[in-house]
């Protein structure tokens, strides 16, 4: 009895205990007189009588407010409106005419004449062109250029300076555009002006150097800033960096750190240019190099502002709060980095790298003003590849282009059209139709009939539809946009081509992971020929590839907008005059596009036992190994691209269990009878799995990164979009 | 915490006590308690709270009227609270539903201090999840409810009611009755007195009347104890209770007495006319010239503050007002900064000043005296940091596109800006609010072709517009459609809300839903209501208007949702509009009613995007991205952004770091090493030690490697640590590699650096797994089976980038790293997810299948071959998918084998021939 009591004493003692320790908190906010404290925000008062306030504007007011004469234009300040005149780009679209250079030519000039007038938009005629081209004088002499004949008050011209000129203008700029390197905001025009970057003197015409970023994220222990100094130089601050660039500490320790003029940036993750010296080619450094640039003055209108996002890629702060840029930039999460630094090498190689670059992004940006609501959509311009390589005309939709289905949540088109180029003697590829038609994700069979006979009148019976499109006889041909190609996907071919159905269905499922890519069966690689001193590419097997043939091809059908329309003439002609170059021009284009090898899937796997002959493209030359005549095509083809875009890669993408010691029956070369093939894969992200049947009509799509929350009842995801069964038949079961 | 107090009064005389007053001993808060179930009604009628009381409704029998003539109406019905701080709401299914034991209710307030008062005393009154679960089944089976149950409940309490009352009538004894619940009160006092009634219904229901009733019998001495024990228990609580709950209703009703005033009462300033006025709008202003960013100073959160200048009446020497005092909108929008996060009270660190005085309609104002007016402000100091809005600018008769006011370096939101007025980078453009948006309801319409192709709806126009647009009708007959104020229509009809084609009458803004394209032209002003109308009727706005700056252009991507037809150009409209191909049309359709919802819906939404905009400028590296402004959330739900998205091969000299995670098995963990080292891409390897409770062995018992080899001892044994992003990784890629995996070559290996090279954004591991939909549990199942698809890799030996290592640490959603230390398993599984959600992409396997068992330990394929492992695998998938909210993994068919796997080859020529040898 007695341990009773004092058992339920301390029982009593140790609950009061813990409510006191429990109310001990709100017993020292008492403690603190509770009356309303400062910080406490009391806001705009909620008015008793708000009900009864008049609105803004009386009902009627809004709707008539004086009916306005169309307004004249006021003099001085132009906008694209006012002073442009597009009526004259109607037909063709944008057409540049460059006037001829009066006197000796700088290297510059020439450059920049050279570029233009191997774009697509160049035209000799000053009365069809639609924007004139004036090139401001940067001869040092400075003779000045006379007001140039065609002149009409400078109404659609375009006067473009690549360095601040040297020689007072002789003549009112009026309604001309003005192109001019970093401009101020206080003179630009926006919308109307062009800011064009400072070019170093040397930078290169074509191709450029590559951006030189080598890895994703920064190095550990890299300095976090570089400072800007006079005259093309850095400075890299220590880790000690609190206020070094304002309070003069780093003038002590200058020394080893400083690098030299023209040398390239040292290693810093951002680089800090003030805004006391606008040296523009600090910027154009960082950019390459793949450091933020952190620009401290407002002042500047960056480069292609009109269509670049900068906040993307560089970060514009003011130096009037230094302490805050400062504890930004340390607090910055890695992601951001990440992006940044990304973001920078991506503008570098699109826009900068060379001058050809720049005046083709001016030309484009003024083109985009020209097609108003058909211009590139911002994510064309701020996502790679880049504007200059995503054509307008293709397409209105991002989602049509190979590259941005992730941005869009889009997946490409689940089918794929076989493109035949035949032509030569002989009767129709019976059986490469044959497989390819068997395929279950084929939509259309296109026979390209190439050749000066007529195209024989019968072809095999098959399951998708078959049309015979004429030719112009020329190997270019191959590549044009048939608006017959009615799928994202094509599957190039050659009337002696050797596939089998499996092989095709195989490399289309690889292609819809890697849209953007070329994936084929047969490669090339190419190899620094020390004994030329130039390029060359061979056919034999080698560890490593980086062309794959097109006379067995899966790419995407934009490049062939891109092959004919954007490549320069000169590279075309050069591939129907040496056929073999055809190859060779597709697989620059789409790695200068892509920036990665294409992709290689085994080919002859599913015959062991009779294996076809290698694919002997018997067509128009092209021979298994190249002749020397194709090794100087790859080298002009080279120079025409002003740098090597090809990519090498070491793998090859196989099926999951190629060649692996198991029952045949698992694999999915043996096919299942027909019927119960799935006629078009089902979506990726919650598929049915092939192996199992489905029989319940269910399949949801859930919204990505939502994080449900709640009690566990909803099992099940609710939403979506659920798809009836009888639409996805699946596979049978192979080994249930 | 009940505040229920007996109401003493006398039922059947005064059946409705309209007010009854007590007062709680030393908390000093006033409770009043109204009874009768209509009392609350005609309480809330008086719109001015003479008491300043809190009003509680107990709605508890709000589901059980019967009497059909009664109509229920909830106090959260009314249009207007008078005061909605102060009214609360209590519903609970013990009466309706006849659950009085459960205790299970609701509280509805807009008080936040009144619900943390109540929440923090909820944790004494936990419902038990099975219960909660139970009450949410049987709400949300409304058809049960309404259709059942309740009109059967109803059906039974009037039975019941009819019968008692009419028992009652005919013993003719006075009560007094509701149509609602089970409540007759009935006068007993004639019938017998009160203590003989007591005894009566005490022994009625059996209750021992002697001693205290609700204490069980026991020896004395016991219950001494248990009543000390209980009341200390009791004190605590209540002191808790109170404690937690006094301060804040201290603090708030201080509040409250200051917020609720009228506006006639604001104090009233007299002008003098020689008061100074200030200079002009400066046209060259930019932020950083005229904006004084010292202001907004050293600011962690990245957020400007803004200080709203009080309300005051300005009258000028004779008091006559300057101008109405404050129109509807303007208070709208003042309140909407000061519920912002930028709003601040305190004048001295406020960064950006609004004044009170409103500017929105120029029509509305005297200039000279309101430029004084503002020139008189405590912080004007030249305009400098001082905000502006204003929405109707310029006046008769040549209208000018900005605020006439001077108002010297003043910032100004207007709407209707022209490029000439406009100062780029300094002034915002807004536009000008339409206030049909609160009268009318517009459902969305889908995008999709409508019956009209273009439609000009505005009335006020020039003759000279008018017969272009007459031009156009007559040229395209019924696809266009040019509309017109209406000349006939009978009174009582807004002439706002009708527009007249000839003789046809429609309803505006209905008929902008019926077109695909609606014109919207320069009137006297440049900035016209009809923008926010068309586009919030999804019709894609063709702007005719030279030279105007369109509103939130600077963040705005106008191109995505309207088309910008210059004024020259007017006659070619159509062409240029059809040679739009319909997608795109689609996409501005939608895109402009996005606009609409974001940033032109009300009021408030104006003046937050105008904020984020000047907030935008001052700290621009924390900046809201274009795509944060400009997607519509469908877009930015399905999209994808890759944070590898440069196409990049790293450089082959860079190499890898090996972090191999182990607890225990030394000797096994020293031949992994021994093997990993000989991969010439190694360039360093990491031991992560996971045992806290043995030490490493000494470094001369390490095997000598040519690479550095560091040991990193964790504190803790944690999955996680080996996806820990240590200082000591240098390299971008890492091999994730277990302590048991012996069975990769040195050239797998290698390979495998190699693929990760070309894949860098990717998971590339050597065995593979899948993830299935299982049709018959409707869940998601774990195969590790020889399958010919794969979704995942096991990260046993898995090469990813480091950044990944980031993520999983600080990034990973929900609670998915608690869950993965807490069960020991499915890290890997974990990894797989995060990287498939955030860059889109499929993982890569790697070589060719091999058994991964060693001999001496427990390897992978050994652990998978248990079942409950597959289950505990299989649930992870789950959980994770549910933390997701979607499936993030990609399923591909694909693997990568180096160029001339398995080819006819020469052996000693290929790159990687020690490869699926095991």
């Amino acid at each position: 009895m007695q341990s009773w009591r004092w058992k339920s004493l301390w029982l009593a003692l140790l609950a009061s205990w813990l409510l006191v320790l429990l109310g001990v908190f709100p017993l020292l906010r008492l403690a603190v007189p509770t009356r309303p404290r400062a910080g406490v925000p009391q806001g705009w008062p909620h008015w008793l009588d708000a009900e009864l306030l008049q609105s803004f504007a009386k009902p009627g007011e809004l709707l008539e407010d004086g009916p306005q004469p169309p307004q004249a234009l006021r003099g001085g300040s132009c906008n694209w409106g006012a002073c442009f005149d597009t009526s004259k780009c109607r037909g063709g679209g944008l057409k540049v005419f460059v006037y001829p250079a009066a006197g000796p030519v700088s290297e510059t000039h020439r450059r920049i004449l050279a570029s233009i007038e191997g774009s697509r938009y160049h035209t000799l005629s000053a009365a069809e062109a639609c924007l004139l081209l004036l090139l401001s004088p940067d001869t040092p002499t400075g003779e000045c250029d006379p007001v140039p004949p065609q002149w009409d008050g400078g109404r659609n011209h375009l006067v473009l300076s690549l360095h601040p000129a040297p020689c007072p203008r002789t003549f009112q700029l009026g309604q001309a555009m003005v192109a001019g390197a970093s401009p101020t905001v206080d003179t630009f025009r926006p919308g109307f002006d062009v800011a064009l970057p400072l070019l170093p003197e040397a930078h290169p015409l074509r191709g450029g150097v590559p951006g030189q970023l080598r890895q994703h994220s920064p190095r550990p222990g890299v300095a976090l800033l570089a400072l800007a100094e006079d005259r093309g130089r850095w400075h890299v601050a220590g880790t000690d960096f609190s206020a070094c660039p304002w309070d003069g500490r780093c003038e002590q320790d200058r020394g080893p750190k400083q690098t030299h003029p023209g040398a390239t940036l040292p290693n810093a993750t951002f680089c800090l240019i003030p805004g006391r010296s606008p040296d523009a080619l600090h910027f154009l450094q960082a950019l390459q190099a793949g450091c933020i640039p952190v620009l401290l003055s407002p002042r500047w209108q960056l480069p292609f502002s009109e269509v670049i996002d900068w906040t993307k890629a560089a970060i514009v702060a003011d130096e009037r709060l230094p302490l805050q840029v400062l504890t930004a930039l340390q607090e910055m999460p890695l992601t951001r980095v990440l992006a940044l630094r990304q973001q920078t090498q991506f503008l570098w190689d699109a826009y900068f790298s060379s001058v050809e670059k720049v005046i083709h992004t001016t030309l484009e940006i003024i083109q985009d003003r020209i097609f108003g609501a058909s211009a590139h959509p911002s994510l064309l311009w701020n996502s790679p590849p880049g504007a200059i390589l995503a054509l307008p005309t293709f397409s209105p939709s991002p989602s049509d282009f190979p590259f941005y289905h992730l941005q869009q949540g889009s997946r490409p088109l689940g089918r794929f059209s076989a493109l035949i180029w035949g032509g030569a003697p002989g009767q129709p590829p019976l059986k490469l139709i044959q497989a390819v038609a068997g395929s279950q994700h084929c939509a259309q069979i296109l026979v390209l009939w190439s050749s000066e006979k007529p195209p024989p009148t019968r072809w095999p019976k098959t399951a998708v539809p078959l049309t015979v499109i004429d030719g112009h006889r020329k190997v270019s041909d191959r590549f044009f946009p048939y608006s017959a190609i009615s799928t994202d996907a094509i599957l190039s071919l050659d009337a002696h081509s050797s596939l089998s159905t499996s092989e095709v269905d195989f490399a289309f499922v690889v292609w819809q992971s890697f849209p953007e890519r070329m994936v084929g069966f047969l490669t090339w690689s190419h190899f620094w020929d020390e004994a030329r001193g130039g390029w060359g590419y061979t056919a034999k097997r080698t560890n490593e590839f980086s062309m794959v043939l097109t006379s067995a091809a899966f790419y995407h059908r934009y490049y062939h907008t891109l092959f004919t329309h954007s490549l320069p003439k000169a590279l075309r002609t050069l591939a129907d005059e040496a056929p073999t170059c055809v190859d060779v021009l597709m697989n620059f284009l789409v790695a200068s596009v892509t920036k990665l090898p294409p992709i290689k899937v085994p080919y002859g796997m599913w015959h062991q036992e009779a294996r076809p002959p290698p694919l002997e493209p018997g067509g128009p030359g092209l021979t298994q190994e190249p002749q020397p005549a194709a090794h100087n095509c790859i080298n002009q083809m080279a120079a025409g691209f002003g740098h090597m875009p090809l990519v090498s890669s070491r793998l090859r993408l196989d099926p999951v269990l190629f060649k692996d010691p198991v029952s045949v029956l698992r694999k999915k070369s043996s096919p299942p009878p027909r019927t119960c093939l799935t006629p078009t894969p089902a979506p990726d992200p919650l598929r049915f799995h092939s192996r199992m049947c489905p029989l319940v009509p269910t399949l949801f799509m859930l919204p990505r990164k939502v994080h449900r929350q709640g009690p566990g009842l909803t099992r099940e995801p609710r939403e979506g979009r659920a798809v009836s069964s009888s639409l996805w038949p699946g596979r049978c079961a192979t080994n249930i | 915490m009940e505040w229920v107090i007996p109401p003493p009064c006398s039922p059947p005389t005064a059946p409705t006590c309209p007010l009854e007053e007590a007062s709680l001993n030393g908390s000093g808060i006033q409770q009043r308690r109204a009874t009768g179930p209509t009392t609350w009604m005609s309480m809330m009628r008086r719109r001015t709270p003479v008491h300043e009381l809190h009003v509680m409704v107990d709605e508890v029998y709000m589901l059980s009227v019967f009497e059909e003539s009664v109509e229920y109406h909830s106090v959260l019905s009314l249009e207007r609270l008078p005061d909605p701080q102060r009214t609360h709401v209590m519903w609970a299914t013990s009466k309706d539903f006849g659950m009085s034991g459960l205790r299970f209710g609701t509280l509805y307030t807009e008080n936040q201090d009144v619900a943390t008062a109540v929440s923090s005393l909820c944790r004494y009154h936990g419902l038990s999840g099975l219960l909660q679960y139970q009450m949410a089944q049987l709400l949300r089976d409304r058809d049960w409810i309404n259709q059942v149950y309740l009109p059967e409940n109803r059906a039974r309490l009037k039975a019941a009611h009819v019968y008692v009352s009419g028992e009652l009538r005919a013993l003719g004894i006075p009560f007094v009755s509701r149509g609602a619940g089970f409540f007759i009160w009935v006068d007993l006092r004639k019938e017998c007195e009160e203590e003989a009634l007591w005894v009566i219904m005490c022994a009625s229901v059996k209750y021992n009347i002697r001693g205290p009733a609700l204490i069980p019998r026991m020896k004395t001495k016991h219950r001494i104890y248990y009543i000390t024990l209980f009341s200390i228990v009791l004190l605590g609580l209540i002191a808790t209770g109170v404690f937690q709950f006094w301060p804040h209703s201290i603090e708030s009703s201080s509040d409250w007495s200051v917020q609720k005033r009228s506006i006639r009462d604001v104090p009233v300033v007299r002008l003098p006319a020689d008061s100074p006025v200030p200079e002009r709008g400066d046209l060259s202003c930019r932020m950083h010239t005229c904006f004084d960013v010292y202001r907004c100073g050293f600011n962690p959160k990245n957020k400007i503050k803004v200080y709203i200048y009080s309300l005051k009446k300005y009258v000028d020497d004779a008091g006559v007002p300057v101008s109405s005092t404050i129109s509807q909108e303007y208070n709208e929008l003042l309140t909407a900064v000061s519920d912002s996060d930028y709003y601040t009270e305190d004048i001295t660190r406020a960064c950006l000043f609004i004044p009170s005085i409103d500017l929105l309609n120029q029509n509305a104002l005297r200039v000279k005296e309101t430029a004084q007016a503002l020139a008189q402000l405590s912080r004007w100091d030249r305009g400098t940091n001082h905000l502006l809005f204003n929405m109707l600018p310029g006046g008769p008769p040549d209208y000018n596109t900005a605020l006439d006011v001077p108002r010297d370096r003043a910032l100004l939101a207007g709407g209707g800006f022209s490029t000439w007025t406009y100062r780029q980078g300094y002034d915002v453009s807004i536009p000008v609010y339409s206030p049909l948006s609160a009268e009318v309801e517009l459902p969305e319409k889908g995008p999709g072709p409508r019956r009209y192709f273009l439609l000009s709806s505005q009335m006020a126009l020039h003759p000279e517009y008018r017969e272009e647009l007459a031009a156009l009708q007559a040229r395209h007959g019924e696809a266009a459609l040019v509309l017109d104020k209406c000349t006939n229509l009978s009174e009582g009809i807004p002439a706002a809300r009708k527009r007249c084609h000839k003789h046809q009458v429609f309803d505006y803004p209905q008929v902008l839903q019926e077109a695909t394209f609606c014109v919207v032209l320069r009137g006297a002003r440049l900035g016209q209501a009809v923008l926010s109308d068309v586009l919030r009727a999804g019709c894609v706005p063709v702007i005719i208007a030279d030279s105007y700056i369109l509103p939130f252009s600077e963040v705005l991507d106008w191109k995505r949702a309207s088309v910008a037809v210059p004024e020259e150009k007017m006659s070619d409209v159509y062409s240029i509009l059809q040679s739009i191909p319909q997608r795109q049309i689609e996409e501005m359709q939608r895109q402009a009613r996005w606009f609409w919802e974001a940033y032109f819906q009300s009021i408030k939404a104006i003046a937050l995007a105008t904020l984020q905009i000047i907030n935008d400028r001052i700290y621009p590296y924390a900046a809201i991205s274009y795509e944060d402004w400009n997607d519509p959330p469908s877009v930015k739900w399905g999209s994808v952004s890759n944070p590898l998205f440069l196409p990049l091969i790293p450089p082959q000299s860079q190499g890898f770091t090996a972090i191999v995670l182990t607890y225990d098995r030394v000797e096994s963990l020293f031949r992994v090493i021994t093997e990993v080292s000989k991969v010439p891409s190694l360039s360093k390897l990491l031991v992560v030690w996971n045992n806290q409770n043995k030490n490493p062995p000494e470094d001369s018992l390490w095997p000598k490697i040519r690479v550095p080899l560091k040991v990193v001892r964790t504190a803790e044994n944690k999955l996680s640590n080996r996806f820990f992003p240590y200082d000591e990784i240098e390299t971008e890629a890492v091999l994730a590699i277990d302590d048991d995996i012996i069975m990769l070559t040195s050239d797998e290996l290698q390979f495998g650096y190699e693929v990760w090279r070309e894949f860098p954004d990717r998971l590339v591991g050597y065995p593979g797994r899948l993830h299935l939909w299982d049709h018959e549990m409707n869940k998601w199942k774990y195969e590790s089976e020889w399958t010919n698809e794969v979704s995942m890799v096991l990260t046993g030996a898995a090469f990813y980038h480091k950044y990944f290592n980031y993520l999983y640490t600080y990034k990973m959603p929900g609670d998915i790293k608690n869950w993965v230390d807490a069960h020991m398993n499915c890290e890997d599984i974990a990894m797989n997810f995060l990287v498939a959600n955030v860059t889109g992409k499929a993982v890569i396997k790697v070589t060719p299948r091999k058994k991964f068992k060693c001999p001496e330990c427990t390897a992978i394929d050994g652990l998978s071959l248990d079942q409950t492992h597959m289950v505990e695998r299989s649930e992870c998938i789950n959980k994770f998918a549910s933390v997701f909210g979607t499936m993030p993994l990609k399923v591909v068919e694909h693997r990568a084998d180096p160029v001339l796997y398995k080819d006819d080859f020469p052996e000693k020529l290929k790159s990687f021939p020690n490869i699926g040898s095991l």
